[in-house]
């Protein structure tokens, strides 16, 4: 449970950063795209410092799961899960040190 | 009165054929040129998303004249010289007896000469030695080269220009060469849409950008399968179009052969989103609307769409929403085909290649089918779409084509009577 909250909470830091919002707005139940605003191309920008955050690679097909910001956390939860002493996520509520600059395309 | 523009010439590098006789005997036996990815050196593979892609094999075999110094340009540059110079002679154009100040060359090019670039910038980076970079290395990736060694090759000195708006560059080539004509600045243009951009850091950047196909890369023939419900993603092409216009006064005095005309063009800009189009296809529709009344066409007058239908699940829909905005009823009973679900997507090369599909297209009455269209997505479905070739008279063809940047071109041909 309380890497759950860890998790949570990486998750809502990085997306409060990435909207330059306060954490404390960022709710599980917010959905991406009607709630935060967030449309493919910013959902996609997101990802990718997800992916960096928790050192994944979240394949193309699983970007439609993503509906609230609920469904990020429980998805990163799912995919760490299999081998959670092995990796363990390094900080606990600290958002990304090691952010990308994201928001300019190649 | 503008003087009207034909198209005398015309040739190609694809990954289904180099040349227009092979292009296009494959186009219509549906062949398909998407592979497995080729190595990119030393780098894990399957650390790449997709690993499908429409490359162009057999180019080493091409040969220019050493005159030409073609090894001081890109692979892309090189392309576009192979697909003018095969245009050149197509249209019998001898450039002797033209006067060489009216010849102009317009190339379409998106990304250009990205396998120079990344070589040189990697090297850099490992070596630590800035005086080891290579002295071609200026001149092959400026974005122009490719105009600038086609005019070279042919002598050709009028306008020389490079336009660059993505997957839509070389639609406008076609479009800008048509303005250029009938302004009145020159009496032929020589035009090419050129990429050859399957290299390491551009791949892995569309891969990241969650553009490309990622589900068939066991199957790589079946990746590209626009309007198909199960596309999902675009498959990354390379290659080369390239086409003669010349005004028709030109054309006729020379005694031509004459593919097509063309008879109209628009350019507009949606203004909305880098990389996202508007979902309502209003902003396509008007582009398509602007280019029919530039051609003076009604859309009842239109026998064949070569749609952009690049295989993506937004895309498509958004196309599909505009044709049937624009055409209404009319749009089951036009023809539409996806050049793209042979070759991919060439990206600058994309508007030239499907705009020789036009010419081709009305010049013989057989539209090449559209690959992989098994299971039709009702939200992107017309009747006229067809996974066989479909044999109709065809007397005004539109092409669509759209890029990133919120870019948008569409180019109306006409058979010309």
């Amino acid at each position: 449970m309380a890497s759950d909250i860890a998790i949570a909470s990486r998750i809502h830091a990085a997306l409060a950063d990435y909207l330059k919002k306060d954490a404390g707005a960022i709710q599980a139940h917010h959905a991406l795209r009607d709630d935060l605003g967030l449309d493919s191309m910013a959902t996609i920008e997101l990802l990718y410092r997800i992916e960096e955050t928790f050192d994944l690679q979240i394949p193309d097909e699983d970007l439609q799961k993503f509906r609230t910001v609920g469904d990020v956390t429980a998805y990163v939860e799912g995919r760490l899960k299999p081998a959670p002493k092995s990796k363990p996520v390094k900080g606990t509520t600290k958002a990304p040190s090691k952010r990308p600059a994201g928001k300019k395309k190649g | 009165m503008n003087p009207r523009v034909v198209i005398t010439g015309l040739g190609i590098v694809s990954p289904i054929g180099i040349g227009i006789g092979p292009f296009w005997k494959a186009a219509l036996e549906g062949r398909s040129g998407i592979t497995a990815l080729q190595p990119f050196g030393e780098l894990p593979l399957d650390a790449y998303r997709s690993r499908v892609a429409g490359h162009v094999l057999d180019f080493d075999t091409v040969r220019f004249p050493d005159a030409i110094h073609a090894d001081r340009v890109d692979r892309y540059a090189r392309f576009a010289l192979a697909a003018t110079s095969e245009a050149v002679a197509d249209a019998g154009l001898r450039m002797e007896q033209e006067r060489p100040h009216r010849v102009g060359v317009i190339v379409g090019a998106g990304m250009g000469g990205m396998v120079m670039g990344e070589r040189e910038i990697t090297q850099l980076y490992r070596s630590q030695k800035p005086n080891r970079v290579h002295p071609n290395f200026i001149p092959m990736i400026t974005l122009n080269s490719a105009s600038g060694i086609v005019a070279m090759a042919h002598g050709a000195k009028g306008p020389n220009l490079t336009i660059s708006t993505a997957c839509s560059s070389s639609a406008h080539a076609v479009g800008q060469a048509l303005t250029c004509i009938r302004s009145g600045q020159a009496d032929v243009v020589i035009v090419a849409g050129a990429d050859a951009s399957i290299t390491p850091l551009v791949f892995a950047g569309f891969c990241s950008l969650r553009a490309l196909s990622t589900g068939f890369n066991d199957r790589p023939s079946q990746a590209s399968r626009p309007f198909d419900r199960a596309r999902d993603g675009f498959v990354m092409g390379e290659g080369s179009g390239a086409l003669i216009l010349e005004s028709l006064a030109h054309a006729k005095k020379r005694r031509a052969r004459i593919y097509a005309e063309v008879a109209g063009y628009a350019a507009t800009s949606e203004a909305h989103h880098m990389v996202i189009p508007r979902e309502d296809g209003e902003e396509v529709a008007t582009t398509i609307r602007l280019a029919l009344k530039d051609a003076q066409v009604t859309p009842s007058q239109v026998d064949y769409i070569n749609a952009h239908a690049t295989s993506t699940p937004i895309g498509d829909v958004v196309e599909v929403k505009a044709i049937r905005r624009v055409f209404k009823a009319r749009a089951e009973k036009i023809a539409v085909n996806a050049t793209k679900s042979l070759v991919g997507h060439t990206l600058g090369a994309a508007g030239a290649i499907g705009s020789l599909a036009c010419a081709l297209a009305i010049e013989t009455g057989r539209l090449h089918p559209t690959l992989n269209y098994e299971d039709p997505d009702p939200a992107c479905a017309l009747k006229g779409i067809s996974s066989d070739v479909q044999e109709r008279p065809v007397t005004v063809a539109l092409l669509n084509a759209f890029g990133f940047g919120s870019n948008n071109a569409a180019v109306v041909f006409k058979k010309y009577r």
